[in-house]
């Protein structure tokens, strides 16, 4: 596995389109794949998340193969920060139960419910609130192998911010797309659970820039 | 020479200099004479008694955040409610805050100083139904007006001067000054009299000049806390 990182230059053409759409994104990622390195394996799949700042926009991606970033250096990149990929194996194998990070997830938080009483199959509609995505996460940490703590005021310590609903076109079709960032501590419980989930995703969307959970260092 | 500072906000502000009639307009910017009313009604003096001592004081207003303009239309109708009351346009400062310095000699700013904290009669600005929030009284600084309005950290609210993102930020001053002097102006809110039967303002000068102040909330460092990359050692 590997994870890489990429500096956008939004002040290009080719990021703002990429911006603008996860579709496009999804496409400019997979690209950075020969066509028989883009399916999962065993160990994982392709995974990218954006995180967009006041002055910096940054591309994470966890792949199972190493990524070839050059066409996105030259539709959204700068020439002089050509991306910087790193193995993750050694980390995901260091991982070990009671281990503390900081994390960071931007996900898709839905519920598959059906539309009206008589239909006839279930769709998926998205979390709003912060309340519901807070529940939606935290619902299924222990799945994935990890709890969130509480800190101080005896809340789960999970933040919600960079809220919005995506709407962009795929193939000539309407997609409609509601993602919340997670930003907190958790404690891993079941480290293979844990590597599962980083490496796997958490929650649909994936293919869209959803599901990439990180770690860092408490600060 | 030293001044005492104060902050005037609140939710609305209203300093009129100028209005007859309906139209009740307010300026941009604290007025002389609405000042020297607030300090008054700090002390309990009554609008009737003389207000000498106060009018030796300078004044100078600096513009923290301008605030925007409102207009209120107002209808009131007679205490029975047989008959409406002429219709007003009222106006107001909303959400603006301005740093006001006040010089003078020492023992007189002590007891202006003492009496805004226990003022003798409600505090407002500019109008009754405009009162003050947070801290109205921020001490006595050494300096004059023109030194406390230039070296004081920028007052606006905190929200303000976090989305300001520049390392500092040029203020507008309203100062007090000597008839004749280079670029003034002259405006007619000094307060010789505020008794209702026959109030009375005088002539006074006012020169504009911007300040530039830092601002406290600027940080250059954007970075990311969060570094996963942090973890995986250099680039192998």
């Amino acid at each position: 596995m590997h994870l890489t990182r990429f500096q956008i230059n939004p002040a290009r053409r080719g990021a703002r389109e990429l911006l603008a759409s996860p579709h496009r994104m999804h496409g400019a990622v997979l690209a950075a794949f020969p066509p028989d390195r883009r399916d999962a394996t065993t160990d994982g799949r392709v995974l990218w998340r954006l995180d967009q700042r006041a002055h910096q926009t940054t591309l994470y991606i966890v792949s199972p193969h190493e990524p070839e970033l050059t066409h996105l250096v030259e539709a959204a990149g700068w020439a002089a920060a050509p991306g910087d990929t790193r193995p993750y194996a050694p980390l995901l194998h260091r991982l070990t139960a009671g281990d503390m990070w900081a994390f960071r997830l931007t996900a898709n938080p839905v519920r598959s419910t059906r539309k009206t009483d008589d239909a006839t199959r279930s769709q998926r509609f998205g979390h709003v609130t912060v309340k519901q995505q807070t529940t939606w996460l935290l619902d299924r940490a222990n799945g994935h192998g990890f709890t969130i703590p509480e800190g101080t005021g005896k809340e789960p310590d999970v933040a919600v911010h960079s809220r919005r609903t995506w709407r962009f076109q795929r193939q000539g079709k309407a997609v409609t797309l509601a993602t919340a960032t997670f930003e907190g501590r958790l404690e891993i419980t079941d480290p293979d659970a844990f590597r599962h989930a980083l490496a796997h995703g958490i929650g649909p969307a994936k293919g869209y820039g959803c599901g990439l959970l990180t770690i860092a260092r408490m600060t | 020479m030293t001044a005492l500072l104060l902050r005037l906000a609140a939710p609305l502000q209203s300093w009129g200099t100028s209005s007859r009639f309906v139209r009740r307009n307010t300026d941009r910017a604290p007025s002389r004479s609405g000042i020297i009313g607030l300090l008054a009604a700090a002390k309990g003096i009554r609008r009737i008694d003389p207000i000498q001592h106060l009018l030796e004081l300078r004044i100078g207003v600096r513009v923290e955040q301008p605030g925007q303009l409102e207009r209120d239309f107002q209808t009131a109708r007679t205490r029975d409610g047989s008959e409406s009351m002429p219709l007003s346009y009222r106006f107001y400062l909303a959400d603006a805050v301005f740093a006001v310095a006040v010089e003078g000699d020492q023992s007189t700013l002590d007891g202006l100083s003492a009496a805004l904290n226990r003022p003798a009669f409600p505090l407002f600005l500019g109008r009754r139904s405009c009162p003050p929030a947070g801290k109205l009284e921020h001490g006595i600084h050494e300096g004059d007006v023109e030194h406390v309005l230039r070296t004081v950290p920028w007052m606006a609210s905190p929200r303000i001067r976090q989305c300001h993102r520049q390392p500092q930020v040029q203020l507008d001053t309203i100062i007090d000054c000597s008839p004749g002097s280079a670029g003034s102006d002259v405006v007619r809110d000094d307060p010789i009299s505020f008794d209702p039967r026959h109030r009375q303002y005088g002539w006074h000068t006012v020169a504009h000049r911007p300040v530039t102040v830092t601002n406290p909330d600027y940080h250059v460092d954007d970075r990311d806390v969060h570094d996963p990359m942090d973890l995986l050692g250099s680039v192998s």
